[in-house]
C-alpha cells in the first residue's frame, strides 16, 4: 500500500493506493498554524484502512517552507558574500544582514583575488553582536572553485563552532551568483523549521509503526528521502503544483503536447506538458519575487475558480476573486462559477436548484437574463484561461536560443489535449475545450490528483558536470562536487559523459536512488576547444544527465 | 525607465573552422561571466530570442553572388535576424536602447559579396539600416564603428549615401587588416564629409580614443542630427586583442557606451575570448542598461597600466582638427562635385578576400543625379577558388532614389537581360519598390524577392 498527501493552502488530500486502485481518499481543510496535525490527521483516516505495517511508501508535499519564506518567519541569517569584480554589489544586497568580503574567482575557477582572514572574523563578530547564528557564504564563480567558500567556512566555525554555515556551491552550483544567493539565503532561513517539522512527522510515523521510508515531493516534480531533505528545505516550494501536475500525468498516462488544468476553488494552475514532460519555469522558482536555482515546474496561477462569486454591478456582470464561500449547489449563499456552469449545461452538480435559485435572484431587476448572464461569465472565465494558457505558449516559443539548430527549428507549441483536474474541472473544462475545438479528459480521481501524483512520483536527480581539461579539473552543480580529471589531452566526448554518469550513480546511491540510476537520460552535451594561439590547448565540456521527473516501477496506471 | 534590450546568441554550433578566431568557443567565457553575474535577471535587462533575417533583408543591401543561399549559413541569417530583432524592440518603444551580442560578425561584407572577407560574408548593421529605412521609415542615421580593425564593409555599402554617417576608428592601417580607413576616405562625389576615419597609431589607449570621442565623433554627430546611432561594436581595441594592438580596457568600452549612448550596438570582432570579452560585453551592456560599471574590470587591469605617448596624442590632436574640418566642409564639396563630375562618375578598384582567397575586380558607375543621391551600376568580376570566374552585371536605386533614377535603372536592367551578354549574371536592386531583382543569363532564369 502507498500514501500520497498533499498538504494544500487550503485543503489537504490523501490517497492509500494499492498499486492498482484508490482504495481511500481523504480531504480535510488545512490548518494553517499547524501544518503537522493537519497531516497527520489525514493520515489517521488513511490508516483505518490499513495498517501501519503496510504500508510500503509515504510521499507528501507541503507548503510548510513556502508559508514560511512567504511571511519570512524563518531563522534569522546573515550574508557574507565574495562577489569580486563586475556589477555594483547593491545588485548583490537583497537581505538584511549582507556583508561584502574579498576574494574572487573566475569563470575558469582561477582565484583572482585571496581572501582576507581578518575581514571574515570582523564580519563573525558582526554577525554575532546582532544575535545571528546562521550564515550563507556565496561566491561568485564558487561553482568552478569553492575553495574560498571552504575557507571561509572553516575561519567562522573556527572562530565561532556554534555557527550553522553553508556554502553556495553545496547549495546550488549552477551558473548564476544572483540566485545561488537567493537559494542559499533561504535554505539556510528554512532549515532548522523543516528539520523540526521533518523529525516530528518521523516520530510520529514511529508511533504509528511505519517502518517504511518518508519521501518528500519536490518542486521538480520527484521525490528525495525526508533524510535528505534535512539539507535541502528549499526544494520543497511549491511541490503542491507539482504534484498536481504528476497527477495528471499518472491519471492519464502518456499524454503528449498537452496543457495541465487544475481548477480549484479559487485559482486556475496551468502546467505543460511537452512530449510527455512537464514544462520547467525557466529562471527556476520565483520566490518572493527573486529568481532562484530550484528546479521547479512552469505553472501559471489565475485567481479565478469554481468558487469564485458572480456579481452584478451596475449591469456590468463580475467574476471576483475573493471567494465568499463555497458554490450554492454546495449550499453557500453566493452563486458562484460553478452555479452558472451548472445552470448553463446542466451538470447536475450539487443540488443544482439551488444554482438556479440564487442566480436567479441575481438577475432579479437588472434587466439581465440568465441566458446572457451565462453567456457572459462563461466568456469571461474562459477568456482569463485561455490567455494565460496563450501566454505560456509564447513564453515558451520565444524563450531565448543560444545553438543555431534551436532558431532555424523554432518552436510551436500543438496542443493535443487539455488534462483537468482538480474539483472544478468537470464544470469548466469541457466547455473550454470545445471552444479551444481540442479534446479534453478529465480523469476519474482528478479531484485528488495531488495526492496521487505525490503518491506515485519517482526520484528525480538532474545534474550538470563541466569539466575543463585544459586545467584537468571538474565541478559538479550538484552537492558542490569537484575534482581532477587525469587524462588531458585525450579526454573526449565518450570520457566526459562517462564521467557525468558515475557521479550521478554515486549521488543517486547516497540518496538510496540507485534502482533510476539506469533511467537517466543526457540533456545537454556541449564541448569546446580551447584554441591558444591556434592550437588545441584542452576542451570544455558541459554535461547534463538527469532521472527526469516519471512514476515508481511498480505504477502501471490507476486500473480499477 | 524602459529596459536594455539584450541578444545574447554566441552561436555555439557555428565555427569557420574549429581553430579559427571565429569558432564556437569565442562568447564560452562571456556566457559564463553574464551567467553568473545574473544580468539578464534584472529588471533594467530584457532578453530576446533571436531569429532568422529573410532573404529579402539581405537582398536589400547586398548581390550575392550567385545568389543568397551560397553566400550565407544559418548562422549568418540567426545573427543578422537577431540585429532586426532588436532594432524592433527600439523603435517599437519596448526597450529603450538594444545590444545584440551576436555571431558570426559583418563589418567586412561589401555590397558585392562573392565569399568571405576578414570573417565575414554579409554586413549586419547595414541590413539593420537599410530594414530599418524601409520598415520605419527612418532616413539619417550614424553607424560608430569601433571595431579595431576599419569596417570597410559598411563604409563601402553607405559610400554614396549622404544620409547615413559612417565613423570607424581603428588601429592604422598600415599596420593591421583590411589596410584601409584613412583619412582620404571621405565618401562619393555626392556624400562627401558622411565617411569620417579615424586611423589611431598602435598602442593608443583609452584616453586617446575618448580625446577623438568628444572632440570628433559627439560634435560630428550633434552636427549630424542622426534619428539613430547605431555601434559597430567590436571589441577589439582591448590591450589583450590577439590580433591587434591597442590598449583599450573595458572601463574604456563601458565610458565610451555611456558617452556615445548608441540606440543600437552590434558586436563585431574581438578575439581576446577570455581576457576581454567577459568583460567588454558586461561593460557594454551595464552601460547601455544605466548599471554602474565602477567595479567592472579585467582581472590583470590597473588604471595606471598604459598611458598615452605625448606623440601619439600630439598626432591625435591633429587629425581630430583635420577630420572635424573635412566633416564641416562636406556640403561646399558636394556642390563642387556636382558641378565638376559629368553625368556618370566612376571609380575602379581591386578587392581581396582574406578569408576565401578571391580576388574581385571592380568598377562602379554613379548617376549624379541633381534629386537624389544617384543609382549605381556595379560591374564585377571575381575569380573563385571552386566556382571560377564570375562575371557580375549590379543596378541598385537608393532608398531615397528619385523616380527619374528609378526608370533609368529599371530601363537599363531589361535591356541588359532581354539579350545576350557577358555577365553571368544581372541584378536589380530597388530599394524604392523593394524588390531585388536576379537573372541567370545562361538559363535565362530570373529570381525575384
Ligand atoms: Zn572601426
Ligand atoms: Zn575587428
Ligand atoms: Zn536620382
Amino acid at each position: 500500500m502507498l500514501i500520497g498527501i498533499d498538504v494544500g493552502g487550503t485543503f489537504t488530500d490523501g490517497v492509500l493506493f494499492d498499486g492498482q486502485a484508490v482504495v481511500t481518499s481523504v480531504k480535510h481543510p488545512t490548518d494553517k498554524q499547524n501544518l503537522k496535525t493537519t497531516l497527520l490527521k489525514v493520515l489517521d483516516d488513511l490508516l483505518t484502512v490499513s495498517t501501519g505495517g503496510g504500508i510500503s511508501r509515504i510521499v507528501f508535499s507541503t507548503t510548510l517552507v513556502t508559508n514560511l519564506l512567504a511571511t519570512e518567519s524563518g531563522d534569522n541569517t546573515a550574508l557574507l558574500l565574495l562577489p569580486g569584480p563586475g556589477l555594483p554589489l547593491d545588485t548583490y544586497h537583497l537581505f538584511e544582514h549582507t556583508f561584502f568580503l574579498k576574494g574572487s574567482i573566475d569563470f575558469r575557477g582561477r582565484e583572482l583575488e585571496a581572501i582576507d582572514k581578518t575581514e571574515v572574523e570582523k564580519a563573525v563578530g558582526a554577525i554575532k553582536g546582532r544575535g545571528i547564528k546562521k550564515i550563507a557564504v556565496v561566491g561568485k564563480f564558487s561553482n568552478r572553485n569553492s575553495s574560498q567558500e571552504q575557507e571561509v567556512r572553516k575561519i567562522i566555525m573556527k572562530r565561532d563552532p556554534q555557527m550553522e554555515v553553508a556554502i553556495g556551491c553545496e547549495t546550488a552550483g549552477q551558473l548564476n551568483f544572483l540566485r545561488r544567493i537567493v537559494t542559499t539565503y533561504y535554505s539556510v532561513m528554512t532549515q532548522s523549521a523543516w528539520e523540526d517539522f521533518a523529525r516530528e512527522i518521523e516520530k510520529a510515523l514511529a508511533e504509528r509503526g511505519i517502518q517504511t521510508a518518508v519521501d518528500v515531493l519536490k518542486a521538480d516534480g520527484g521525490t528525495m528521502p525526508l533524510q535528505i531533505s534535512r539539507s535541502k528545505p528549499c526544494e520543497t516550494v511549491f511541490s503542491g503544483p507539482a504534484a498536481s501536475t504528476m497527477g495528471a500525468i499518472a491519471l492519464t498516462m502518456n499524454p503528449k503536447n498537452s496543457v495541465v488544468l487544475d481548477i480549484g476553488g479559487t485559482t486556475v494552475d496551468i502546467s505543460l506538458l511537452i512530449d510527455g514532460h512537464p514544462l520547467y519555469a525557466s529562471k527556476g522558482a520565483t520566490i518572493q519575487g527573486h529568481y532562484t536555482h530550484i528546479n521547479a515546474f512552469s505553472v501559471r496561477s489565475i485567481p479565478l475558480g469554481g468558487d469564485s462569486p458572480i456579481n452584478i454591478d451596475q449591469g456590468n456582470i463580475h467574476v471576483e476573486s475573493k471567494r465568499r464561500g463555497a458554490a450554492a449547489c454546495f449550499g453557500g449563499d453566493y452563486p458562484t462559477v460553478t452555479d452558472v456552469f451548472n445552470q448553463k449545461y446542466q451538470l447536475g452538480i450539487g443540488q443544482p436548484l439551488k444554482s438556479t435559485k440564487k442566480l436567479t435572484k441575481l438577475i432579479k431587476d437588472t434587466g439581465i437574463d440568465m441566458e446572457t448572464l451565462c453567456k457572459a461569465v462563461e466568456d469571461i472565465v474562459f477568456n482569463r484561461i485561455q490567455e494565460a494558457i496563450q501566454k505560456m505558449f509564447t513564453e515558451w516559443e520565444n524563450e531565448p536560443a543560444y545553438r543555431v539548430w534551436e532558431v532555424v527549428h523554432g518552436r510551436k507549441f500543438n496542443v493535443q489535449e487539455i488534462i483537468g483536474i482538480g474539483a472544478a474541472s468537470k464544470a469548466i473544462v469541457p466547455g473550454l475545450a470545445q471552444r479551444m475545438q481540442i479534446k479534453c479528459r478529465i480523469p476519474e480521481y482528478a479531484a485528488v490528483a495531488n495526492a496521487l501524483g505525490a503518491c506515485v512520483a519517482r526520484p528525480t536527480l538532474a545534474l550538470k558536470v563541466h569539466i575543463d581539461t585544459q586545467n584537468k579539473v571538474f565541478s559538479i552543480d550538484q552537492d558542490g562536487l569537484s575534482g581532477s580529471i587525469s587524462a588531458g589531452r585525450s579526454f573526449q566526448m565518450k570520457d566526459a559523459k562517462e564521467l557525468a554518469q558515475h557521479h550521478l550513480m554515486e549521488i543517486a546511491k547516497s540518496r538510496g536512488m540507485e534502482q533510476y540510476a539506469g533511467e537517466a537520460e543526457f540533456y545537454l552535451e556541449e564541448q569546446f576547444n580551447v584554441i591558444r594561439g591556434w592550437e588545441t590547448a584542452g576542451k570544455i565540456f558541459d554535461i547534463g544527465v538527469q532521472i527526469s521527473p516519471g512514476f515508481i516501477k511498480e505504477y502501471q496506471g490507476v486500473s480499477r | 525607465m524602459k529596459p536594455t534590450g539584450l541578444i545574447f546568441f554566441p552561436a555555439f554550433d557555428w565555427a569557420i573552422s574549429p581553430t579559427h578566431p571565429e569558432r564556437e568557443e569565442r562568447l564560452l567565457y562571456t556566457r559564463d561571466q553574464i551567467f553568473e553575474e545574473g544580468i539578464m535577471d534584472l529588471p533594467q535587462i530584457r532578453e530576446y530570442k533571436p531569429r532568422m533575417a529573410e532573404k529579402k533583408d539581405i537582398a536589400r543591401v547586398h548581390f550575392c553572388v550567385p545568389d543568397v543561399d551560397a553566400q550565407i549559413t544559418e548562422a549568418h541569417l540567426v545573427s543578422a535576424g537577431s540585429s532586426l530583432v532588436i532594432a524592433d524592440a527600439v523603435m517599437q518603444g519596448e526597450v529603450k536602447n538594444g545590444f545584440a551580442l551576436v555571431r558570426p560578425p559583418g563589418h567586412h561584407a561589401m555590397t558585392v559579396a562573392h565569399g568571405n572577407r576578414g570573417f565575414c560574408n554579409i554586413n549586419n548593421e547595414a541590413i539593420m539600416v537599410e530594414y530599418l529605412r524601409k520598415k520605419y521609415g527612418l532616413r539619417k542615421i550614424a553607424i560608430v564603428d569601433t571595431d579595431v580593425h576599419h569596417g570597410d564593409g559598411t563604409q563601402e555599402i553607405f559610400w554614396h549615401d549622404p544620409d547615413i554617417l559612417f565613423i570607424s576608428f581603428h588601429q592604422d592601417g598600415r599596420t593591421l587588416y583590411p589596410g584601409t580607413g584613412f583619412i582620404e576616405e571621405l565618401g562619393g562625389p555626392l556624400a562627401h564629409g558622411s565617411t569620417i576615419n579615424i586611423p589611431l597609431p598602435p598602442r593608443t589607449t583609452d584616453m586617446g580614443i575618448h580625446y577623438v570621442l568628444d572632440n570628433l565623433v559627439l560634435p560630428i554627430l550633434d552636427e549630424f542630427k542622426p534619428e539613430l546611432i547605431v555601434n559597430s561594436a567590436g571589441q577589439d581595441n582591448h590591450y589583450s586583442d590577439p590580433l591587434a594592438n591597442m590598449c583599450f580596457s573595458a572601463q574604456g568600452y563601458a565610458i565610451l557606451n555611456s558617452k556615445l549612448a548608441p540606440d543600437i550596438a552590434v558586436l563585431e570582432g574581438g578575439y581576446s575570448v577570455e581576457t576581454a570579452l567577459p568583460y567588454v560585453n558586461m561593460g557594454i551592456i551595464m552601460a547601455m542598461a544605466g548599471i554602474d560599471y565602477s567595479n567592472l574590470r579585467e582581472p590583470d587591469y590597473s588604471p595606471t597600466r598604459f598611458k598615452e605617448s605625448p606623440g601619439n596624442m600630439e598626432y591625435i590632436k591633429k587629425l581630430v582638427a583635420t577630420q572635424l574640418a573635412n566633416f564641416r566642409q562636406r556640403e561646399e564639396v558636394i556642390s563642387r562635385n556636382r558641378k565638376e563630375y559629368k553625368r556618370m562618375y566612376t571609380n575602379y578598384k581591386s578587392i581581396f578576400y582574406d578569408t576565401d582567397g578571391i580576388h574581385e575586380e571592380q568598377s562602379t558607375q554613379l548617376r549624379m543625379c541633381e534629386h537624389c543621391a544617384g543609382y549605381r551600376i556595379i560591374e564585377s568580376s571575381a575569380q573563385h577558388p571552386r566556382w571560377g570566374l564570375n562575371r557580375v552585371f549590379c543596378l541598385s536605386v537608393p532608398t531615397y532614389g528619385c523616380p527619374e533614377c528609378q526608370k533609368e535603372a529599371e530601363r537599363l536592367y531589361e535591356d541588359m537581360t532581354s539579350s545576350r551578354s557577358k555577365y553571368n549574371y544581372v541584378y536589380l536592386q530597388d530599394k524604392v519598390k523593394d524588390v531585388y531583382k536576379s537573372m541567370e543569363s545562361a538559363l535565362s532564369l530570373e529570381t525575384v524577392l
